[in-house]
């Protein structure tokens, strides 16, 4: 280890040109990849923060009392396709619409306290629940009436199921091509080395000793690299995290209903680009320098 | 016992293109001998065939009695080590300094650290290149970055050294200062293989001459002189 660590910084020291062009190229590969994801994840909390604004709400006959509201409230809190329940009695309803009409005297003038019926509002933890739950509740005891956009709501659902789907394929291929960048920076270093891994060779050196300086410097390339991505990033994160830009929670890539916490969310991102950097400069430059190993 | 042996090896690179032709020849421990013949003889060939950077496409190379062709990959650097090749284009490591370009050899036997200081030198001082040891390829003469490529080879002890062409593309006197060196290696046992087609070296010396033309071995003699190929089509 001492002998390919002293190898490498002679190597370094002697091509600092290559060596600094290279870890550039990497280290904003990587960096890229990072802010890449970061859109990714932002853009997938956003979705899922609109999802969960998505509700239906029942609302009861004058006849159907409060006490009866709350029970059937506590037999849909057992429904698993339910995520949140609000009852909102005849009083808060009068209240929310006395604020949103304040500059309305005349319309508040005709409407009497009464009026307003008690209702529940439901947030189901699929927006496509929506649909079935509605049709379960139409006509029970005491419903009035079950209102829920269905239009805006369908929209919605092809609409998120689009970004989900864009977003996923878009995030494979930039990875896929951030690890080509990478993989191809490798093998032009050690390209660049060509002939003199032959004369290695003739002098007699075992594949271990042509391999093992190469694999070392790619897999110490590819670590350094993914190492100033990610302390870059972690400085924006936490910036934006501290500014009240990012929220406290984002959500967890592509699995639906997973929620991180943003510190969280960060260490994960730093450990993903820190083992991408590893693992692509030791395969990067085993696979490169295999070509020059065979006799 | 023959150190090395050539027998019946035909080595044809494109059908009808034979750069070798049924060669046959035995060249024995400590023995000194010049291959010799026009450029595109094949007598690169040869020696790629010797250090296993070709195989036969007939025929058997053996060395030590053991067929170079059928050696597992894994013992091909063990051959090597047998064998210091020394090449017309030095093929020296531009990126490290001279100690550096000779130490690689011992380097690749895993010598320890001690033992790199104290062969190093000594293989040096043999060229007459130890007061150039920190100095890089680009720094130095074509005869001084050949005499580098001998240390090199030498720096493991090989029991054979193969030269391709070594005063090619070097000057007279410089050429003269490598001839010598390598006939002292030989006076300490060891075996010397050189390709060349340099007259005046190869009658100077009166070594064993093989010469070879068109892949096919023309003559063998001990005391041999080489008088190019117009002069030994006249001489029969």
């Amino acid at each position: 280890m001492g002998k390919l660590w002293q190898n490498f910084l002679v190597n370094i020291k002697r091509e600092k040109l290559l060596a600094v062009s290279n870890l550039v190229i990497m280290t904003v590969t990587f960096l890229v990849l990072g802010m890449f994801l970061n859109i990714v994840t932002l853009s997938q909390t956003a979705l899922r923060s609109l999802e969960e604004q998505a509700q239906l709400t029942v609302f009861f006959k004058d006849e159907f009392l409060e006490d009866q509201i709350l029970n059937m409230k506590l037999e849909l809190e057992k429904d698993e396709r339910i995520m949140e329940i609000k009852y909102v009695s005849k009083e808060d309803a009068y209240r929310i619409f006395t604020e949103i009409n304040k500059d309305q005297p005349v319309l508040l003038e005709s409407i009497s306290k009464n009026i307003l019926p008690a209702s529940l509002e439901i947030k189901t933890k699929e927006l496509s629940d929506l649909s079935g739950l509605v049709s379960e509740l139409e006509g029970g005891e005491g419903v009035e009436e079950v209102k829920f956009y269905k239009d805006v709501i369908d929209r919605f659902i092809s609409w998120s199921s689009a970004v989900y789907v864009i977003g996923l394929v878009l995030a494979i291929l930039f990875v896929v091509v951030s690890y080509s960048v990478v993989v191809v920076t490798i093998r032009l270093t050690i390209s660049s080395k060509g002939s003199e891994l032959e004369v290695l060779k003739l002098v007699g050196a075992s594949d271990k000793y042509v391999k093992a300086p190469l694999v070392f410097q790619g897999t110490l390339f590819g670590f350094i690299s993914a190492f100033v991505s990610s302390v870059l990033l972690s400085l924006l994160s936490w910036g934006g995290v501290s500014s009240g830009i990012l929220p406290s929670k984002v959500a967890f890539f592509f699995i639906s209903g997973a929620k991180l916490e943003t510190v969280v969310y960060i260490i994960v991102l730093v450990l993903v680009l820190l083992l991408s950097g590893i693992l692509l400069g030791f395969v990067g430059s085993s696979v490169a320098v295999k070509k020059y190993l065979k006799y | 016992m023959s150190q090395i042996e050539f027998r019946n090896v035909t080595k044809e690179y494109e059908p009808g293109f034979k750069a070798l032709d049924d060669v046959t020849l035995s060249i024995d421990d400590g023995e000194f001998i010049f291959l010799v013949g026009p450029s595109g003889a094949g007598k690169s060939t040869f020696i790629k065939m010797l250090i296993r950077e070709e195989t036969p496409s007939e025929g058997e190379v053996l060395f030590n009695e053991v067929p170079i062709a059928e050696l597992p990959s894994s013992k091909l650097p063990d051959l090597r080590r047998k064998i210091g090749v020394v090449f017309q284009d030095f093929k020296l490591l531009n990126s490290k300094n001279v100690f550096e370009n000779v130490a690689v050899a011992l380097e690749v036997v895993d010598s320890s650290e001690e033992v790199i200081k104290n062969v190093v030198p000594n293989v040096l001082s043999m060229v007459g290149l130890v007061e150039k040891m920190f100095n890089f390829p680009k720094q130095l003469s074509g005869g001084e970055k050949q005499r580098l490529s001998i240390a090199r080879a030498l720096a493991h002890e090989p029991d054979v050294l193969v030269a391709d062409e070594p005063t090619g593309m070097i000057d007279p006197k410089s050429t003269e200062e490598v001839v010598e060196i390598l006939e002292r290696i030989n006076s300490l046992g060891t075996t010397i293989l050189m390709a060349s087609h340099d007259q005046n070296i190869v009658n100077k010396l009166k070594k064993r001459v093989v010469r070879i033309e068109e892949g096919k071995i023309m003559s063998d003699k001990k005391g041999g002189r080489y008088y190019g190929q117009i002069m030994a089509k006249l001489l029969g």
